[in-house]
């Protein structure tokens, strides 16, 4: 099954479109009277959408879903999503694929904050770059992101991959601020550049492949290894937060 | 005639001593109250009836036509945002949310604005804080960071630490060390025992290195953290151990700098680490005078402390994304109330950008910056002035603000009421 979604034009084009309803399994299952609410007001989705869907589908992994035109305002597309395919050729909004637990979703342009968050598994690509908040958790929680894998081509924002606890990430650009901030488990992978990486770090594995400034001065250094053939600092910690995390960094800075 | 013990609703020390003199119905004289509280209660410059924004300037309207043009404003927009609440008191806040979640809008005070990461830090480890009264009587160490209480909080180092008499201290002036954290040398630094100058956005990282210092392990911290050496590092946690009852006080230095509420987590850990060896306590230095309580009203009444988007019908609570900043930024509300505050004059450009181009009211005593950037403006009685209410003070504990004189306009409390009272009907409710 082929559902194409195209985002017509809005008067009030800023304000954001919440559409939770967009996953494959609500398609599957049939999809008379989804709704998505703008602000207050709850629209049916072909106020917002022109919807196309062609063929059939016997299994919820079947369904391919389409967004075309600016749904760079359009929120929670794909949250608690359990199989299919998402595929968006623009931006889009914020919380894109929370709580997420199989299928995939590609993106061809750029993802507002919260892509992925508190995801357990699947895949997202994000062939962009990605807000803050990036396969994070929700405020308050302890632990975030918890399987599966997010990937960005593009660059990442502030608190990438905060409270990680399962699944990978994987950042080819650089990563903002405070990456891996307070992570428990799991795998960040940083190709470019951050800044205080994996600070409060009880746990889990990081390596930055670029240069991390302002590096945070509670991690032990454990000495040189080896990477690919090529010379990084593995360091532990966090030992301010009796942390046993391992970091992998090319090159780092201290602010002394 | 003279009243005593009048409460003071200007910042978050909320004083409970002024003495006011009042002649005619006027305020003539204030004592014991600072700079700050002698400019509230001397202030002369109230509007006397509402104004609407005509093409030419603004025009005298009546209270009717003002509430009914707000309401028409909230019930006509798709996602409206009510915003402030911290300069007035806890009786309208609670009206206050009623509105919001009728309009299905969204709510959020100033603490988005400055101690909103403090509140995403406690609720990600708790907070151990205690009253003011504690601290007066109890504390030894005293540790001010990123504030400076000397010039935002005049009377809180007079009434409650540094200057004020403890129970359990002989000499309280010279048994309390204060420990002064900043990145310049404030009025506060001055009078500290202890100053610790750091670098720019490097709260975090000597947070950090405190912490580990506290656990034993400060063989792995750099010579250098952030432009503090380690060894005033090892000197302040060995003042902080020995403490007998040691206080935290930390501001926008620490809550609105890069990390935001990351810096905050930390020091709350850090006061987690301390306690294993001595008593210690975290308090944030509020600003407006009833800040706290439209944390305490919105939990209390909606389980969030600020932020809450009701669009859905339900509360939903994300900073960062429901904040009034973000939304304003970002241009995702499309008419604004506000209220006890004045975001014309600390909003970013873009934010008031866009407030300018939307519907908005402001109920508001005085002629602010952000009556530049609104429709209508609805004056009120001022809380503490000529209305009283609940107030709660930075620590949390609740205080009644009282009137001194008699109020020639309606409170905020009358005015929601009124706009609540009208919507409902409106919905046919």
């Amino acid at each position: 099954m082929k559902v194409t979604l195209e985002v017509k034009p809005r008067q009030k084009p800023y304000l954001p479109i919440e559409a939770e309803g967009i996953v494959p399994r609500t398609f599957f299952e049939g999809t008379d009277s989804l709704t998505v609410f703008r602000g207050n007001k709850e629209l049916p989705l072909e106020e917002i959408f022109n919807v196309a869907i062609e063929g059939e589908a016997e299994s919820v992994d079947e369904v391919e879903i389409i967004i075309l035109g600016d749904s760079s305002r359009i929120k929670r597309v794909g949250e608690y999503m359990d199989g299919g395919r998402i595929h968006i050729t623009g931006d889009i909004g914020m919380h894109c694929g929370n709580f997420m637990s199989a299928g995939e979703i590609v993106i061809d342009g750029n993802a507002d904050a919260w892509l992925g968050r508190e995801m357990r598994g699947g895949r997202i690509r994000c062939h962009g770059s990605a807000g803050d908040y990036c396969a994070a958790g929700y405020r308050g929680e302890k632990r975030g992101m918890r399987g599966g894998t997010v990937e960005v081509f593009g660059d990442a924002g502030d608190f990438t991959a905060e409270t990680l606890a399962g699944g990978s990430v994987i950042i080819h650009g650089n990563a903002g601020d405070l990456s891996g901030v307070d992570m428990k488990e799991g795998e960040l992978t940083i190709m470019g550049d951050t800044s205080r990486a994996c600070a409060n770090m009880s746990g889990g594995m990081a390596y930055v492949h670029g240069t991390v400034n302002d590096m945070i001065p509670t991690f032990r250094k454990i000495g040189q290894e080896k990477v690919n053939g090529e010379p990084y600092t593995r360091f532990s910690g966090d030992i301010a937060n009796r942390g046993k995390g391992t970091l992998f960094i090319r090159n780092y800075k201290y602010l002394d | 005639m003279k009243i005593n013990d009048v409460v003071c609703p200007f910042c978050g020390c909320l004083c409970d001593d002024l003495e006011i003199t009042v002649e005619h119905n006027r305020i003539v004289a204030v004592d014991n109250g600072c700079t700050l509280a002698n400019a509230k209660f001397m202030s002369k410059e109230q509007l006397a009836s509402p104004i609407r924004r005509t093409g030419e300037g603004w025009e005298n309207i009546s209270y009717d036509e003002a509430i009914q043009y707000t309401v028409d404003m909230l019930l006509d927009a798709d996602r409206p945002l009510l915003y402030g609440w911290s300069g007035t008191h806890g009786e309208a806040q609670c009206i206050g949310v009623h509105v919001s979640e009728l309009v299905g809008g969204i709510i959020d005070s100033t603490t988005s604005v400055c101690h909103g990461p403090s509140i995403l830090a406690i609720q990600e480890v708790g907070h151990p804080g205690c009253t003011l009264g504690r601290v007066k009587n109890r504390a030894d160490v005293v540790i001010y960071w990123g504030c400076n209480p000397l010039e935002a909080h005049p009377r809180h180092m007079s009434r409650y630490t540094t200057y004020a008499d403890g129970y359990f201290l002989q000499n309280a002036f010279r048994e309390r060390k204060v420990i002064v954290v900043d990145v310049r040398e404030t009025e506060t630094a001055r009078v500290a025992d202890e100053f610790i100058r750091i670098k720019e956005g490097g709260d975090y990282a000597v947070l950090s290195a405190l912490r580990a210092i506290v656990r034993g392990k400060g063989d792995v911290v750099p010579e250098s953290v952030a432009g503090v050496s380690r060894s005033q590092l090892e000197r302040i946690v060995t003042l902080c151990k020995d403490a007998k009852f040691g206080a935290i006080f930390f501001g926008l230095g620490l809550t609105m700098t890069r990390g935001k509420y990351k810096n905050v987590r930390n020091a709350i850990e850090l006061v987690d680490e301390l306690s294993r060896h001595t008593k210690f306590t975290i308090t944030p230095m509020r600003g407006h005078w009833n800040v706290y309580g439209s944390n305490e009203v919105f939990t209390w009444m909606t389980g969030y402390p600020y932020a809450i988007d009701f669009c859905r019908g339900i509360a939903f609570y994300n900073p960062g994304e429901t904040s009034a900043i973000d939304l304003l930024a970002r241009k995702e509300c499309d008419a604004c109330l506000i209220i006890g505050s004045d975001p014309g004059a600390h909003f970013p450009r873009g934010c008031v950008e866009h407030l300018a181009e939307i519907p908005t009211v402001v109920i508001d005593p005085v002629p602010t910056m952000t009556t530049a950037l609104a429709d209508v403006q609805i004056p009120v009685a001022v809380s503490g002035i000529d209305a009283d209410g609940t107030a709660y003070r930075m620590d949390g504990v609740p205080i009644r603000v009282r009137k001194v004189i008699e109020p020639t306009l309606p409170n905020d409390r009358e005015v929601l009421k009124s706009i609540h009272a009208k919507m409902k009907e409106a919905k046919g409710q």
